[in-house]
Formats: C-alpha cells, sequence, structure tokens
C-alpha cells in the first residue's frame, strides 16, 4: 500500500496487546500533515495501547504504521522517539527528581550534537510554555498538575517529532490549566503540528481537532468531524463514551 | 578479657595461606586483610617504641587506628558497593558475580606481571579484563532475562551461576592456590598521630573517595549521567525520549566492571591472587550498598562501605578477631529495620529514620 507522501502518519490493520491477548484489532486511520485527530472512546477502548505501539512500546503488534511514508513498526522505540513521533505519555510520568530544564533537555537527546538546534526548540517551549521559563532549575516534583503537563508536552516538542502523541493532556487537571494547555495545542497547529489527541473529554477534542475517530471495545466503530457533529452526533458519542 | 586485648594481632595475615580452606579460598575473616596487617604494626606503635604513652592515649591511638584501617578497607568494600550499585541503578539487577569481576581483575594482573611484563601494563590488562567480564555478564545473564520479562527475578539464578562459572574458569585457568600478586607502591608507611597508615592504604582511600566523587559530578551535571538518572526513574519513558536502553546498560556494567577491577588492583597486595577471593568481597560489597542506600544513589554505597569497613575493623578490635564475620550483618539488620533504604539514600535522614512496617 502507497502511502500519500503529505501524510504525517497511517496506520493500517493494527492490531496490538499484551501477551497472547489483542487490545487493538485491526485498526487502520490516517493524520494528514496538519492535521490534528482525535482518539475518543471510553476507559479500556484500547486508545492509550495504539499510541504504545505507534512509539514500539507495546512487544506484540501486527500491521503498518508509517510516518510521512517510512515504516516504523520494526524500529526500536529509541529509534521511533528520534524525530518520528514523541508522546506526552498519560500521567505525564516526568523524571521526578530533575529539573524542568533537565526534563527538556532529555526529550532533545538526539539532538544533543546539534545544540543550535536544541537551543532554538528550547526557546519555542518557553514561548509556549513562559512560566517553565521561570521554573526551569525547579524540580519536577514540586510543579503543579498544570505545570507538569507543560512540561510534558514541552519534553515532547523537544525532539522535534514529525508527529505528537497525546495521551489525555486534560486529565486531572482544572478548568485554567485545561484552559491553557488547549490554547498551547492550537498554537502548535498554527505552527503546522501534525497531531493525534487520546482524549475522553470530547469538548477538549472538538476544540482542537479537525477530525475524531471513536474507539470501542479495540475497534474503531466511527470516523466523525467536528463541524457537521450536532447535538445527534454528540449524543451518539456520549453513548460511546458512556 | 584475654580476648580483648589482643585484637590486632591475629595469628595470621590475611596473606597467610592459614587463612584459607583446603582448596586455597580465602577464609571469610580474610577480608580484614589491612586491620590484620596493620595489627602488628599498632602493637608496635602502642606497646613497642612508645612505652611511655599513657593508657588513655594508648586507647586514643588505637581507635585511630582502628578509623583509619576501616576506612581503608571500607574503601575497597565502597568500591564494590559502589560497582554493584552502578548496574543496579540502570537495570535494577543486583549482579551477583560483582565479586568476581574484582578477582579477575587480580588474576589478570598477576598472571600478566608473573610472565614478566610491567606491573603497570597488568594493572591495566585486568582493569579491562573486569570491565570486559562485567559487561559479558550483562549480556550473558542479565540481558536475555530481562528482554524475555523486565518484572522477573531470574537474574538473581543467572548471575549466581555466571558467577560460579567466571570463579571455576579461573581455578581451571590459573589453578586453585593463592599466586603472588606484584607489588605497586613501596611498603613504606605514613605515621599520623600515633597510629600507621600504609601507601597502599592511603591510595585506596583516595582513590576510592574520588571516584565516588568523580562519578557523582559526572550523574549530576552531565547529559549521560541525567539520562542514567531517567532510566533509573523510569526506563520505559526514557526509552520513548530517545535512550538506548540496552547502550546505556552495557556502559553501566563496563563502569561497575571498572570500579570492582579498581578495588581488586587496591586490595591485591594483600590478598594474593586466588580464584576464590571473588565471594568474600561481592558479599561486603552488597552489605556496604545495603547499609548506605546505594540502591537509590550509587554513592551512598560509597559512605556504607566506609562505615562498613570501621565497624569490622572495630568489632576486631573490641569483640573479637573473628567479630567482623559477623558484626556487619547484625548492623545490616539494624539499620534495615530503622532506615529500610538506608542510611545516606535520597530524602531527608530524620523522616527516614524509622521501623519498616
Amino acid at each position: 500500500m502507497k502511502t500519500e507522501p503529505n501524510q504525517a502518519l497511517r496506520i493500517s490493520s493494527l492490531f496490538a496487546g499484551y501477551g497472547r491477548f489483542d487490545v487493538v484489532r485491526d485498526i487502520s486511520l490516517r493524520i494528514e500533515e496538519g492535521e490534528a485527530v482525535a482518539l475518543l472512546g471510553p476507559n479500556g477502548a484500547g486508545k492509550t495501547t495504539v499510541l504504545r505501539a505507534i512509539m514500539g512500546l507495546v512487544k506484540h503488534r501486527r500491521g503498518t504504521i508509517q510516518v510521512f511514508g517510512t515504516e516504523i513498526s520494526a524500529l526500536p522505540t529509541h529509534r521511533i522517539a528520534s524525530g518520528y513521533a514523541a508522546i506526552a505519555p498519560e500521567g505525564r510520568r516526568l523524571f521526578l527528581d530533575q529539573s524542568v530544564e533537565d526534563n527538556l533537555m532529555l526529550g532533545a537527546l538526539h539532538l544533543r550534537r546539534d545544540k543550535a538546534r536544541v537551543q532554538a526548540l528550547i526557546e519555542s517551549v518557553y514561548e509556549l510554555f513562559p512560566v517553565l521559563l521561570d521554573y526551569r532549575r525547579r524540580r519536577s516534583a514540586f510543579l503543579s498538575g498544570g505545570e507538569q503537563q507543560m512540561v510534558a508536552i514541552g519534553r515532547m516538542l523537544m525532539s522535534d517529532p514529525q508527529v505528537l502523541l497525546l495521551d489525555e493532556p486534560s486529565v486531572a487537571l482544572s478548568p485554567v490549566a485545561v484552559d491553557i494547555v488547549v490554547k498551547a495545542l492550537l498554537e502548535l497547529r498554527k505552527r503546522g503540528a501534525s497531531l493525534l489527541l487520546v482524549e475522553q473529554r470530547i469538548d477538549v477534542a472538538v476544540r482542537i481537532c479537525d477530525r475524531l475517530y471513536i474507539m470501542t471495545h479495540g475497534e474503531i466503530v466511527d470516523e466523525m468531524n467536528p463541524d457537521t457533529i450536532g447535538h445527534e452526533g454528540i449524543g451518539m458519542i456520549n453513548k460511546y463514551l458512556g | 578479657m584475654h580476648r580483648r586485648a589482643i585484637p590486632f594481632v591475629r595469628c595470621t595475615s590475611a596473606n597467610s595461606y592459614a587463612q584459607r580452606d583446603r582448596v586455597g579460598r580465602p577464609a571469610l575473616s580474610a577480608k580484614a586483610g589491612w586491620g590484620t596487617l596493620l595489627g602488628s604494626r599498632s602493637l608496635i606503635v602502642s606497646g613497642g617504641p612508645r612505652l611511655g604513652v599513657s593508657k588513655k592515649n594508648k586507647g586514643m591511638i588505637t581507635l585511630f587506628q582502628v578509623i583509619l584501617s576501616g576506612l581503608a578497607i571500607g574503601a575497597i568494600y565502597g568500591l564494590i558497593g559502589m560497582a554493584l550499585a552502578i548496574s543496579y541503578y540502570v537495570t535494577r539487577v543486583i549482579n551477583f558475580a560483582q565479586g568476581q569481576l574484582l578477582m579477575i581483575a587480580i588474576m589478570v594482573v598477576a598472571a600478566i606481571s608473573s610472565a614478566g611484563c610491567s606491573p603497570w601494563i597488568a594493572v591495566l590488562a585486568g582493569l579491562a579484563a573486569s570491565c570486559v567480564i562485567g559487561v559479558l555478564s550483562y549480556v550473558v545473564a542479565v540481558r536475555p532475562i530481562l528482554a524475555f520479562d523486565r518484572f522477573s527475578f531470574g537474574w538473581l539464578v543467572s548471575t549466581l551461576g555466571f558467577a560460579v562459572v567466571v570463579e571455576n574458569a579461573a581455578a581451571y585457568i590459573w589453578g586453585p592456590t593463592s599466586r603472588p600478586f606484584p607489588p605497586l607502591l613501596n611498603s613504606s608507611s605514613l605515621h599520623i598521630g600515633g597510629a600507621i597508615l600504609t601507601q597502599q592504604q592511603l591510595l585506596a582511600i583516595v582513590a576510592a573517595i574520588g571516584l565516588a566523587a568523580v562519578f557523582e559530578l559526572v550523574r549530576r551535571h552531565t547529559l549521560f549521567g541525567k539520562l542514567g538518572m531517567a532510566i533509573a526513574a523510569d526506563p520505559e519513558m526514557a526509552s520513548a525520549i530517545g535512550a538506548n536502553i540496552t547502550v546505556v546498560a552495557v556502559v553501566a556494567f563496563a563502569i561497575s566492571g571498572l570500579f570492582a577491577g579498581i578495588a581488586g588492583i587496591l586490595i591485591g597486595p594483600l590478598t594474593f591472587a586466588n580464584p576464590y577471593l571473588g565471594d568474600t568481597y561481592g558479599t561486603y560489597g552488597f552489605i556496604a550498598m545495603m547499609i548506605g542506600g546505594g540502591t537509590e544513589k550509587p554513592v551512598a554505597a560509597m559512605f556504607g562501605g566506609l562505615l562498613l569497613g570501621i565497624l569490622s575493623e572495630g568489632a576486631n578490635a573490641l569483640i573479637n578477631s573473628q567479630a567482623s564475620d559477623w558484626f556487619p550483618f547484625l548492623v545490616l539488620v539494624v539499620i534495615l529495620i530503622f532506615t529500610p533504604r538506608g542510611l545516606f539514600s535520597s530524602g531527608n535522614f530524620l523522616l527516614r529514620l524509622r521501623p519498616a512496617h
């Protein structure tokens, strides 16, 4: 199957899981360059497993995963993280003993010899989240949930990836923090980023994304456009989300 | 009490074959080599040329000697403890073959120098050998286990098995009995406050503290060190930011082999080269790591080792000449009850000082 050159991510017939159990079955989706796509679904639908499979963090997977035409499903995780894709995982998973700036610099591990590029990237992160500049020497453990989410997104951006993967960035955040995160993601969209957003909050997904995939029981059951969803569509999504 | 009066005049030195069992294994008490060796000298210090020294001063000199000897042997324990902690830090695996890495360095130095090469070339070869065997222990005994299941405890057996194989291979190649180890420094000693410190002991203390300091600086202030911290905290996330966990683990095992090898070179002139001496030092390195809290912060194992050395020498001096065989285990149990993460691990010591639940 030939991938369109302007498709940032194309997943075809993906099966992935743990041990002998396939958590996701026959998943196919695409993200065009500069497009934001949401994966909505209830707990246990397999959304996080899709992101983990893209990053190579799930051992057992079949199917194809292509980033701008390059097959990455056979690559080890550290190679995928070297510019193809980067993830802001659920629960942030920062290196809590280390400072904000150390966390960000670790995100740019594969660019460590290109100091000018790393400098430009870190400046762009501080521009996106000015508060992190003030807290750059602070240990990540001492940040609020919203600030930690900013660091997680910043760390993801530091590898200058072609596809951004965000796993429930709004979870356990205050409304103010959610607003900051949403604005940052909209700003990233303006900069031309291609992103796949896993969410349970439909309002957040609709504000950010161009298309929505609805996932339940390990399968994609529907695809929608936020402009044409209407009340009927939202009711249907809510039914899927439980 | 008679036995308390002669702690330093143990009937044998660590170099004596009398302290070895039938196949030439060093007895557990042989690890206190410096205390034993120095003991006879400290007797000279306290009873020989200083007959006019008061009883109180004699006690102080003895105490000071215990501390110096303890620091010297403790530096060796600390280095092995750090070696264990470094590999544990990255892989969460305790390499039970660590003592054998020390032994390999000693055996290689002894073999090469006895063939007529310069002892310093032999030292470099010994350190290289312990690094290579350290990496081999990861490739053979650790990686396959972790690749199968990252949370498996199969490494408990596989690293022990690797230790047995290395030990027996060394006995097969070099024979089961002790061989001479080349003197690296001259035998002159420093007299400090009535106590004696040999050049070899001084080198051990300085080298161990210097290595621990360099390691900590690298860990805290370089990208590679910070990457190690990231892997220690969350290996999967470290991999998701681009860290090649396998490469970092190989480097960590090479560094731990280097630390064990340096410990071997430093203690070699006193133990001689024997293929069975790895177990004893491995055990004491493990205690140093656990007492210090090296599972959280490798440099803490050095502090644990220094403390262990002083306690062992103190036990020999104050209880009886074999007390260092059991006393450190008692200390370990007490410390782990009151501060399960070790005395010098991260965080507030006072907050940690609570009995384990």
